[in-house]
């Protein structure tokens, strides 16, 4: 029974990292309709970042947040405006779905080349500090993860749902051309969220640096991961995309413990596959919103 | 426009004669360039397989890697378990069978995704089934060699000598192949049923095209072209694994060759998988590991600055259609 539990906390926490790149994923899809394969790329680099800030300059982590979080924002900006602010505006989706490979590629062959292709990790000071209750252990470290996975989609949720620019993304995801004709600036609405895309990478980025070791390799798997948990948890939906994070991190945990470590992969994007096929709006997004042929 | 064709086709058979006749004026086993056309024209055949289903049909799939790893595995396996008793070497039916075994997964896996989905989710469901295929290949245990692959160099017949000019002949053919069935697919009834579907789906679907039928053939005929690809490309490496006919090169370089060239040109595969495969020649060559640094760059700024191809140069009129792009 308790290893049921242990289970199951583990795969919430584990689930968390998905949760908020799902987030991420949902805001950039939502409002420019791109497939940002990069994002786990993003995710890895930010990684690397707090290793470094944590190595050389002996900066906390969570401290790192707040350097880390907004540097991401404006690299956000910077790649939008570099990047994908005339592709957004292509009807032809393999122009900025080739910019993310195209970024994926440059990102992880330059993480290869500045960190070398051994996996890293932090050893921080409280890295070993557990809970332990009715037998069940929960690091502290993994724990503050789910509460960063929380506080980024209650962060992203108010933004969203009481700000003025919030509103524009809201209404961009709904319908762009109808925006823009309603006098809403597309490209920063579309600019904004790419932003805040890219600053949940870079907390993803920060969490993942305290809990996993990660390597150059790991973002693009990564961001399939975040990719199924976005289609689990439907579209267009801040606590969905969250959860269906929540969820794929169980689902893994409980495949790996009664099916085997091997076959994680495949019990995950098999369920991808079947909630593609079978439930196309996922379990928590609005109904409607995919049109069927 | 019956001139243009008869200027172009002229250009087609000349390029035809030059490099079906390559290897008898140039030793392609020693020089480097038989090596160079063979890899560019497999994948040739790959990006003509993805040029039907996204280029002219709009529907992106981001499978390839899969088709072409699952033909590679059929050839691989069946001739390793010796199944069909035929131990020629670049056997028919071996190449035959791992087009076909592409073309009944493509058909599996897209009834249920094109005829519920379209657009992005298809993408999505393409890229989750090539992770699929992949992760089973690797766990495959005894039947597929898991991460090892099969070996098949002993599985040579004895007094066939490894020469690198029957693979040249045998890539080119193909290719020639694969672009004639795009070019007759896609100017017949059913290239017009591909690319109604393209520009307008309910429109089409409206006109009485039958929009899951042809989609699902587009998708299918071109997972068999990746299949067949990967056949050749296994007769190659004699060593078939996961990380060598499966991994993300296989699906993104075919789609750069062919946004490079032109999407939804008969010539544009042809001619990014040239260009691209140069760069990566020369990259491995002068600045060995950053590479891949380079493919990245060049990928960015072909999609900034080239986005409709190097063929849709030519055709682009600014203001017509929102894709910027010749319909070929």
């Amino acid at each position: 029974m308790s290893s049921l539990v242990q289970i199951l906390i583990n795969g919430l926490l584990l689930g968390s990292m998905y949760g908020i790149a799902a987030i991420g994923l949902s805001l950039i899809f939502g409002t420019m309709r791109i497939i940002f394969i990069a994002q786990g790329t993003m995710i890895v680099f930010f990684a690397y970042l707090t290793y470094w800030s944590f190595v050389k300059a002996g900066i906390d982590p969570y401290l790192s947040l707040l350097t880390v979080v907004p540097f991401a924002f404006v690299v956000g900006l910077g790649l939008f405006y570099l990047l994908f602010r005339k592709a957004a505006a292509l009807e032809d989706r393999n122009v900025s779905l080739l910019l993310a490979v195209g970024l994926m590629y440059l990102v992880d062959n330059l993480i290869l080349r500045v960190w070398s292709a051994t996996p890293r990790g932090l050893d921080i000071s409280y890295s070993g500090a557990m809970i332990v209750a009715w037998g069940i252990r929960v690091s502290w470290l993994r724990l503050a993860l789910l509460g960063l996975a929380f506080g980024s989609a209650v962060v992203v949720f108010v933004f969203l749902k009481k700000t003025r620019v919030g509103t524009a993304v809201r209404a961009a995801s709904e319908d762009m051309e109808a925006t823009t004709i309603l006098g809403i600036n597309s490209v920063w609405v579309c600019a904004i969220s790419f932003a805040i895309g890219i600053a949940l990478a870079g907390v993803a980025g920060v969490g993942m640096a305290t809990v996993y070791s990660f390597d150059y390799q790991f973002g693009f798997t990564f961001a399939i991961k975040a990719l199924v948990a976005l289609a689990l948890g439907g579209m267009g939906n801040v606590f969905g995309a969250l959860a269906g994070g929540l969820l794929l991190g169980v689902i893994e945990n409980l495949a790996a413990y009664y099916i085997g470590i091997a076959w994680i992969e495949v019990a995950s994007y098999g369920i991808f596959m079947l909630v593609l096929i079978f439930l196309p709006q996922g379990l928590f997004g609005r109904r409607g919103l995919v049109k069927k042929v | 426009m019956n001139r243009r064709k008869l200027i172009w086709a002229g250009f087609g058979a000349l390029a035809v004669v030059f490099f079906g006749t390559l290897p008898f004026y140039y030793d392609v086993h020693r020089g480097q360039w038989g090596i160079f056309f063979f890899n560019v024209f497999v994948y040739v055949i790959v990006a003509q397989g993805w040029n039907l289903i996204s280029g002219y049909t709009g529907q992106i799939s981001l499978g390839q890697n899969a088709f072409f790893g699952v033909g590679a595995y059929t050839m691989a396996l069946l001739w390793f378990n010796d199944v069909t008793k035929t131990g020629y070497y670049f056997d028919p039916v071996l190449m035959i069978l791992s087009g076909v075994t592409p073309f009944i997964l493509a058909v599996l896996v897209g009834v249920p995704l094109l005829s519920r989905l379209r657009g992005d989710y298809f993408a999505f469901g393409t890229l989750g089934m090539g992770m699929i295929v992949t992760v089973l290949f690797i766990n495959g245990g005894m039947f597929t060699g898991g991460a090892e692959g099969r070996m098949l160099v002993p599985k040579m017949p004895p007094g066939v000598v490894f020469n690198l000019r029957t693979h040249y002949w045998v890539a080119f053919l193909v290719a020639v192949l694969a672009t004639l069935v795009v070019y007759f697919m896609t100017s017949s009834r059913v290239g017009l049923a591909l690319k109604a579907i393209r520009e307008d789906e309910v429109s089409a679907a409206s006109h009485g095209v039958n929009v899951l039928r042809y989609k699902v053939l587009a998708f299918a005929v071109g997972a068999s072209m990746a299949g067949v690809a990967g056949s050749i490309y296994g007769y190659y490496l004699l060593q078939v694994t996961p990380s060598n006919v499966l991994t993300q090169n296989w699906l993104f370089y075919p789609i750069l060759m062919v946004v490079l060239g032109g999407t939804g040109t008969i010539l544009g595969p042809w001619l990014g998988a040239f260009l691209i495969y140069l760069m990566s020649w020369y990259g491995d060559q002068y600045v060995a590991g950053f590479s891949p640094i380079l493919s990245g760059i060049v990928i960015i700024l072909v999609m900034l600055f080239l986005p409709s191809g190097i063929i849709g140069l030519g055709q682009k009129v600014p203001g017509l259609g929102k894709r910027g792009r010749g319909s070929g």
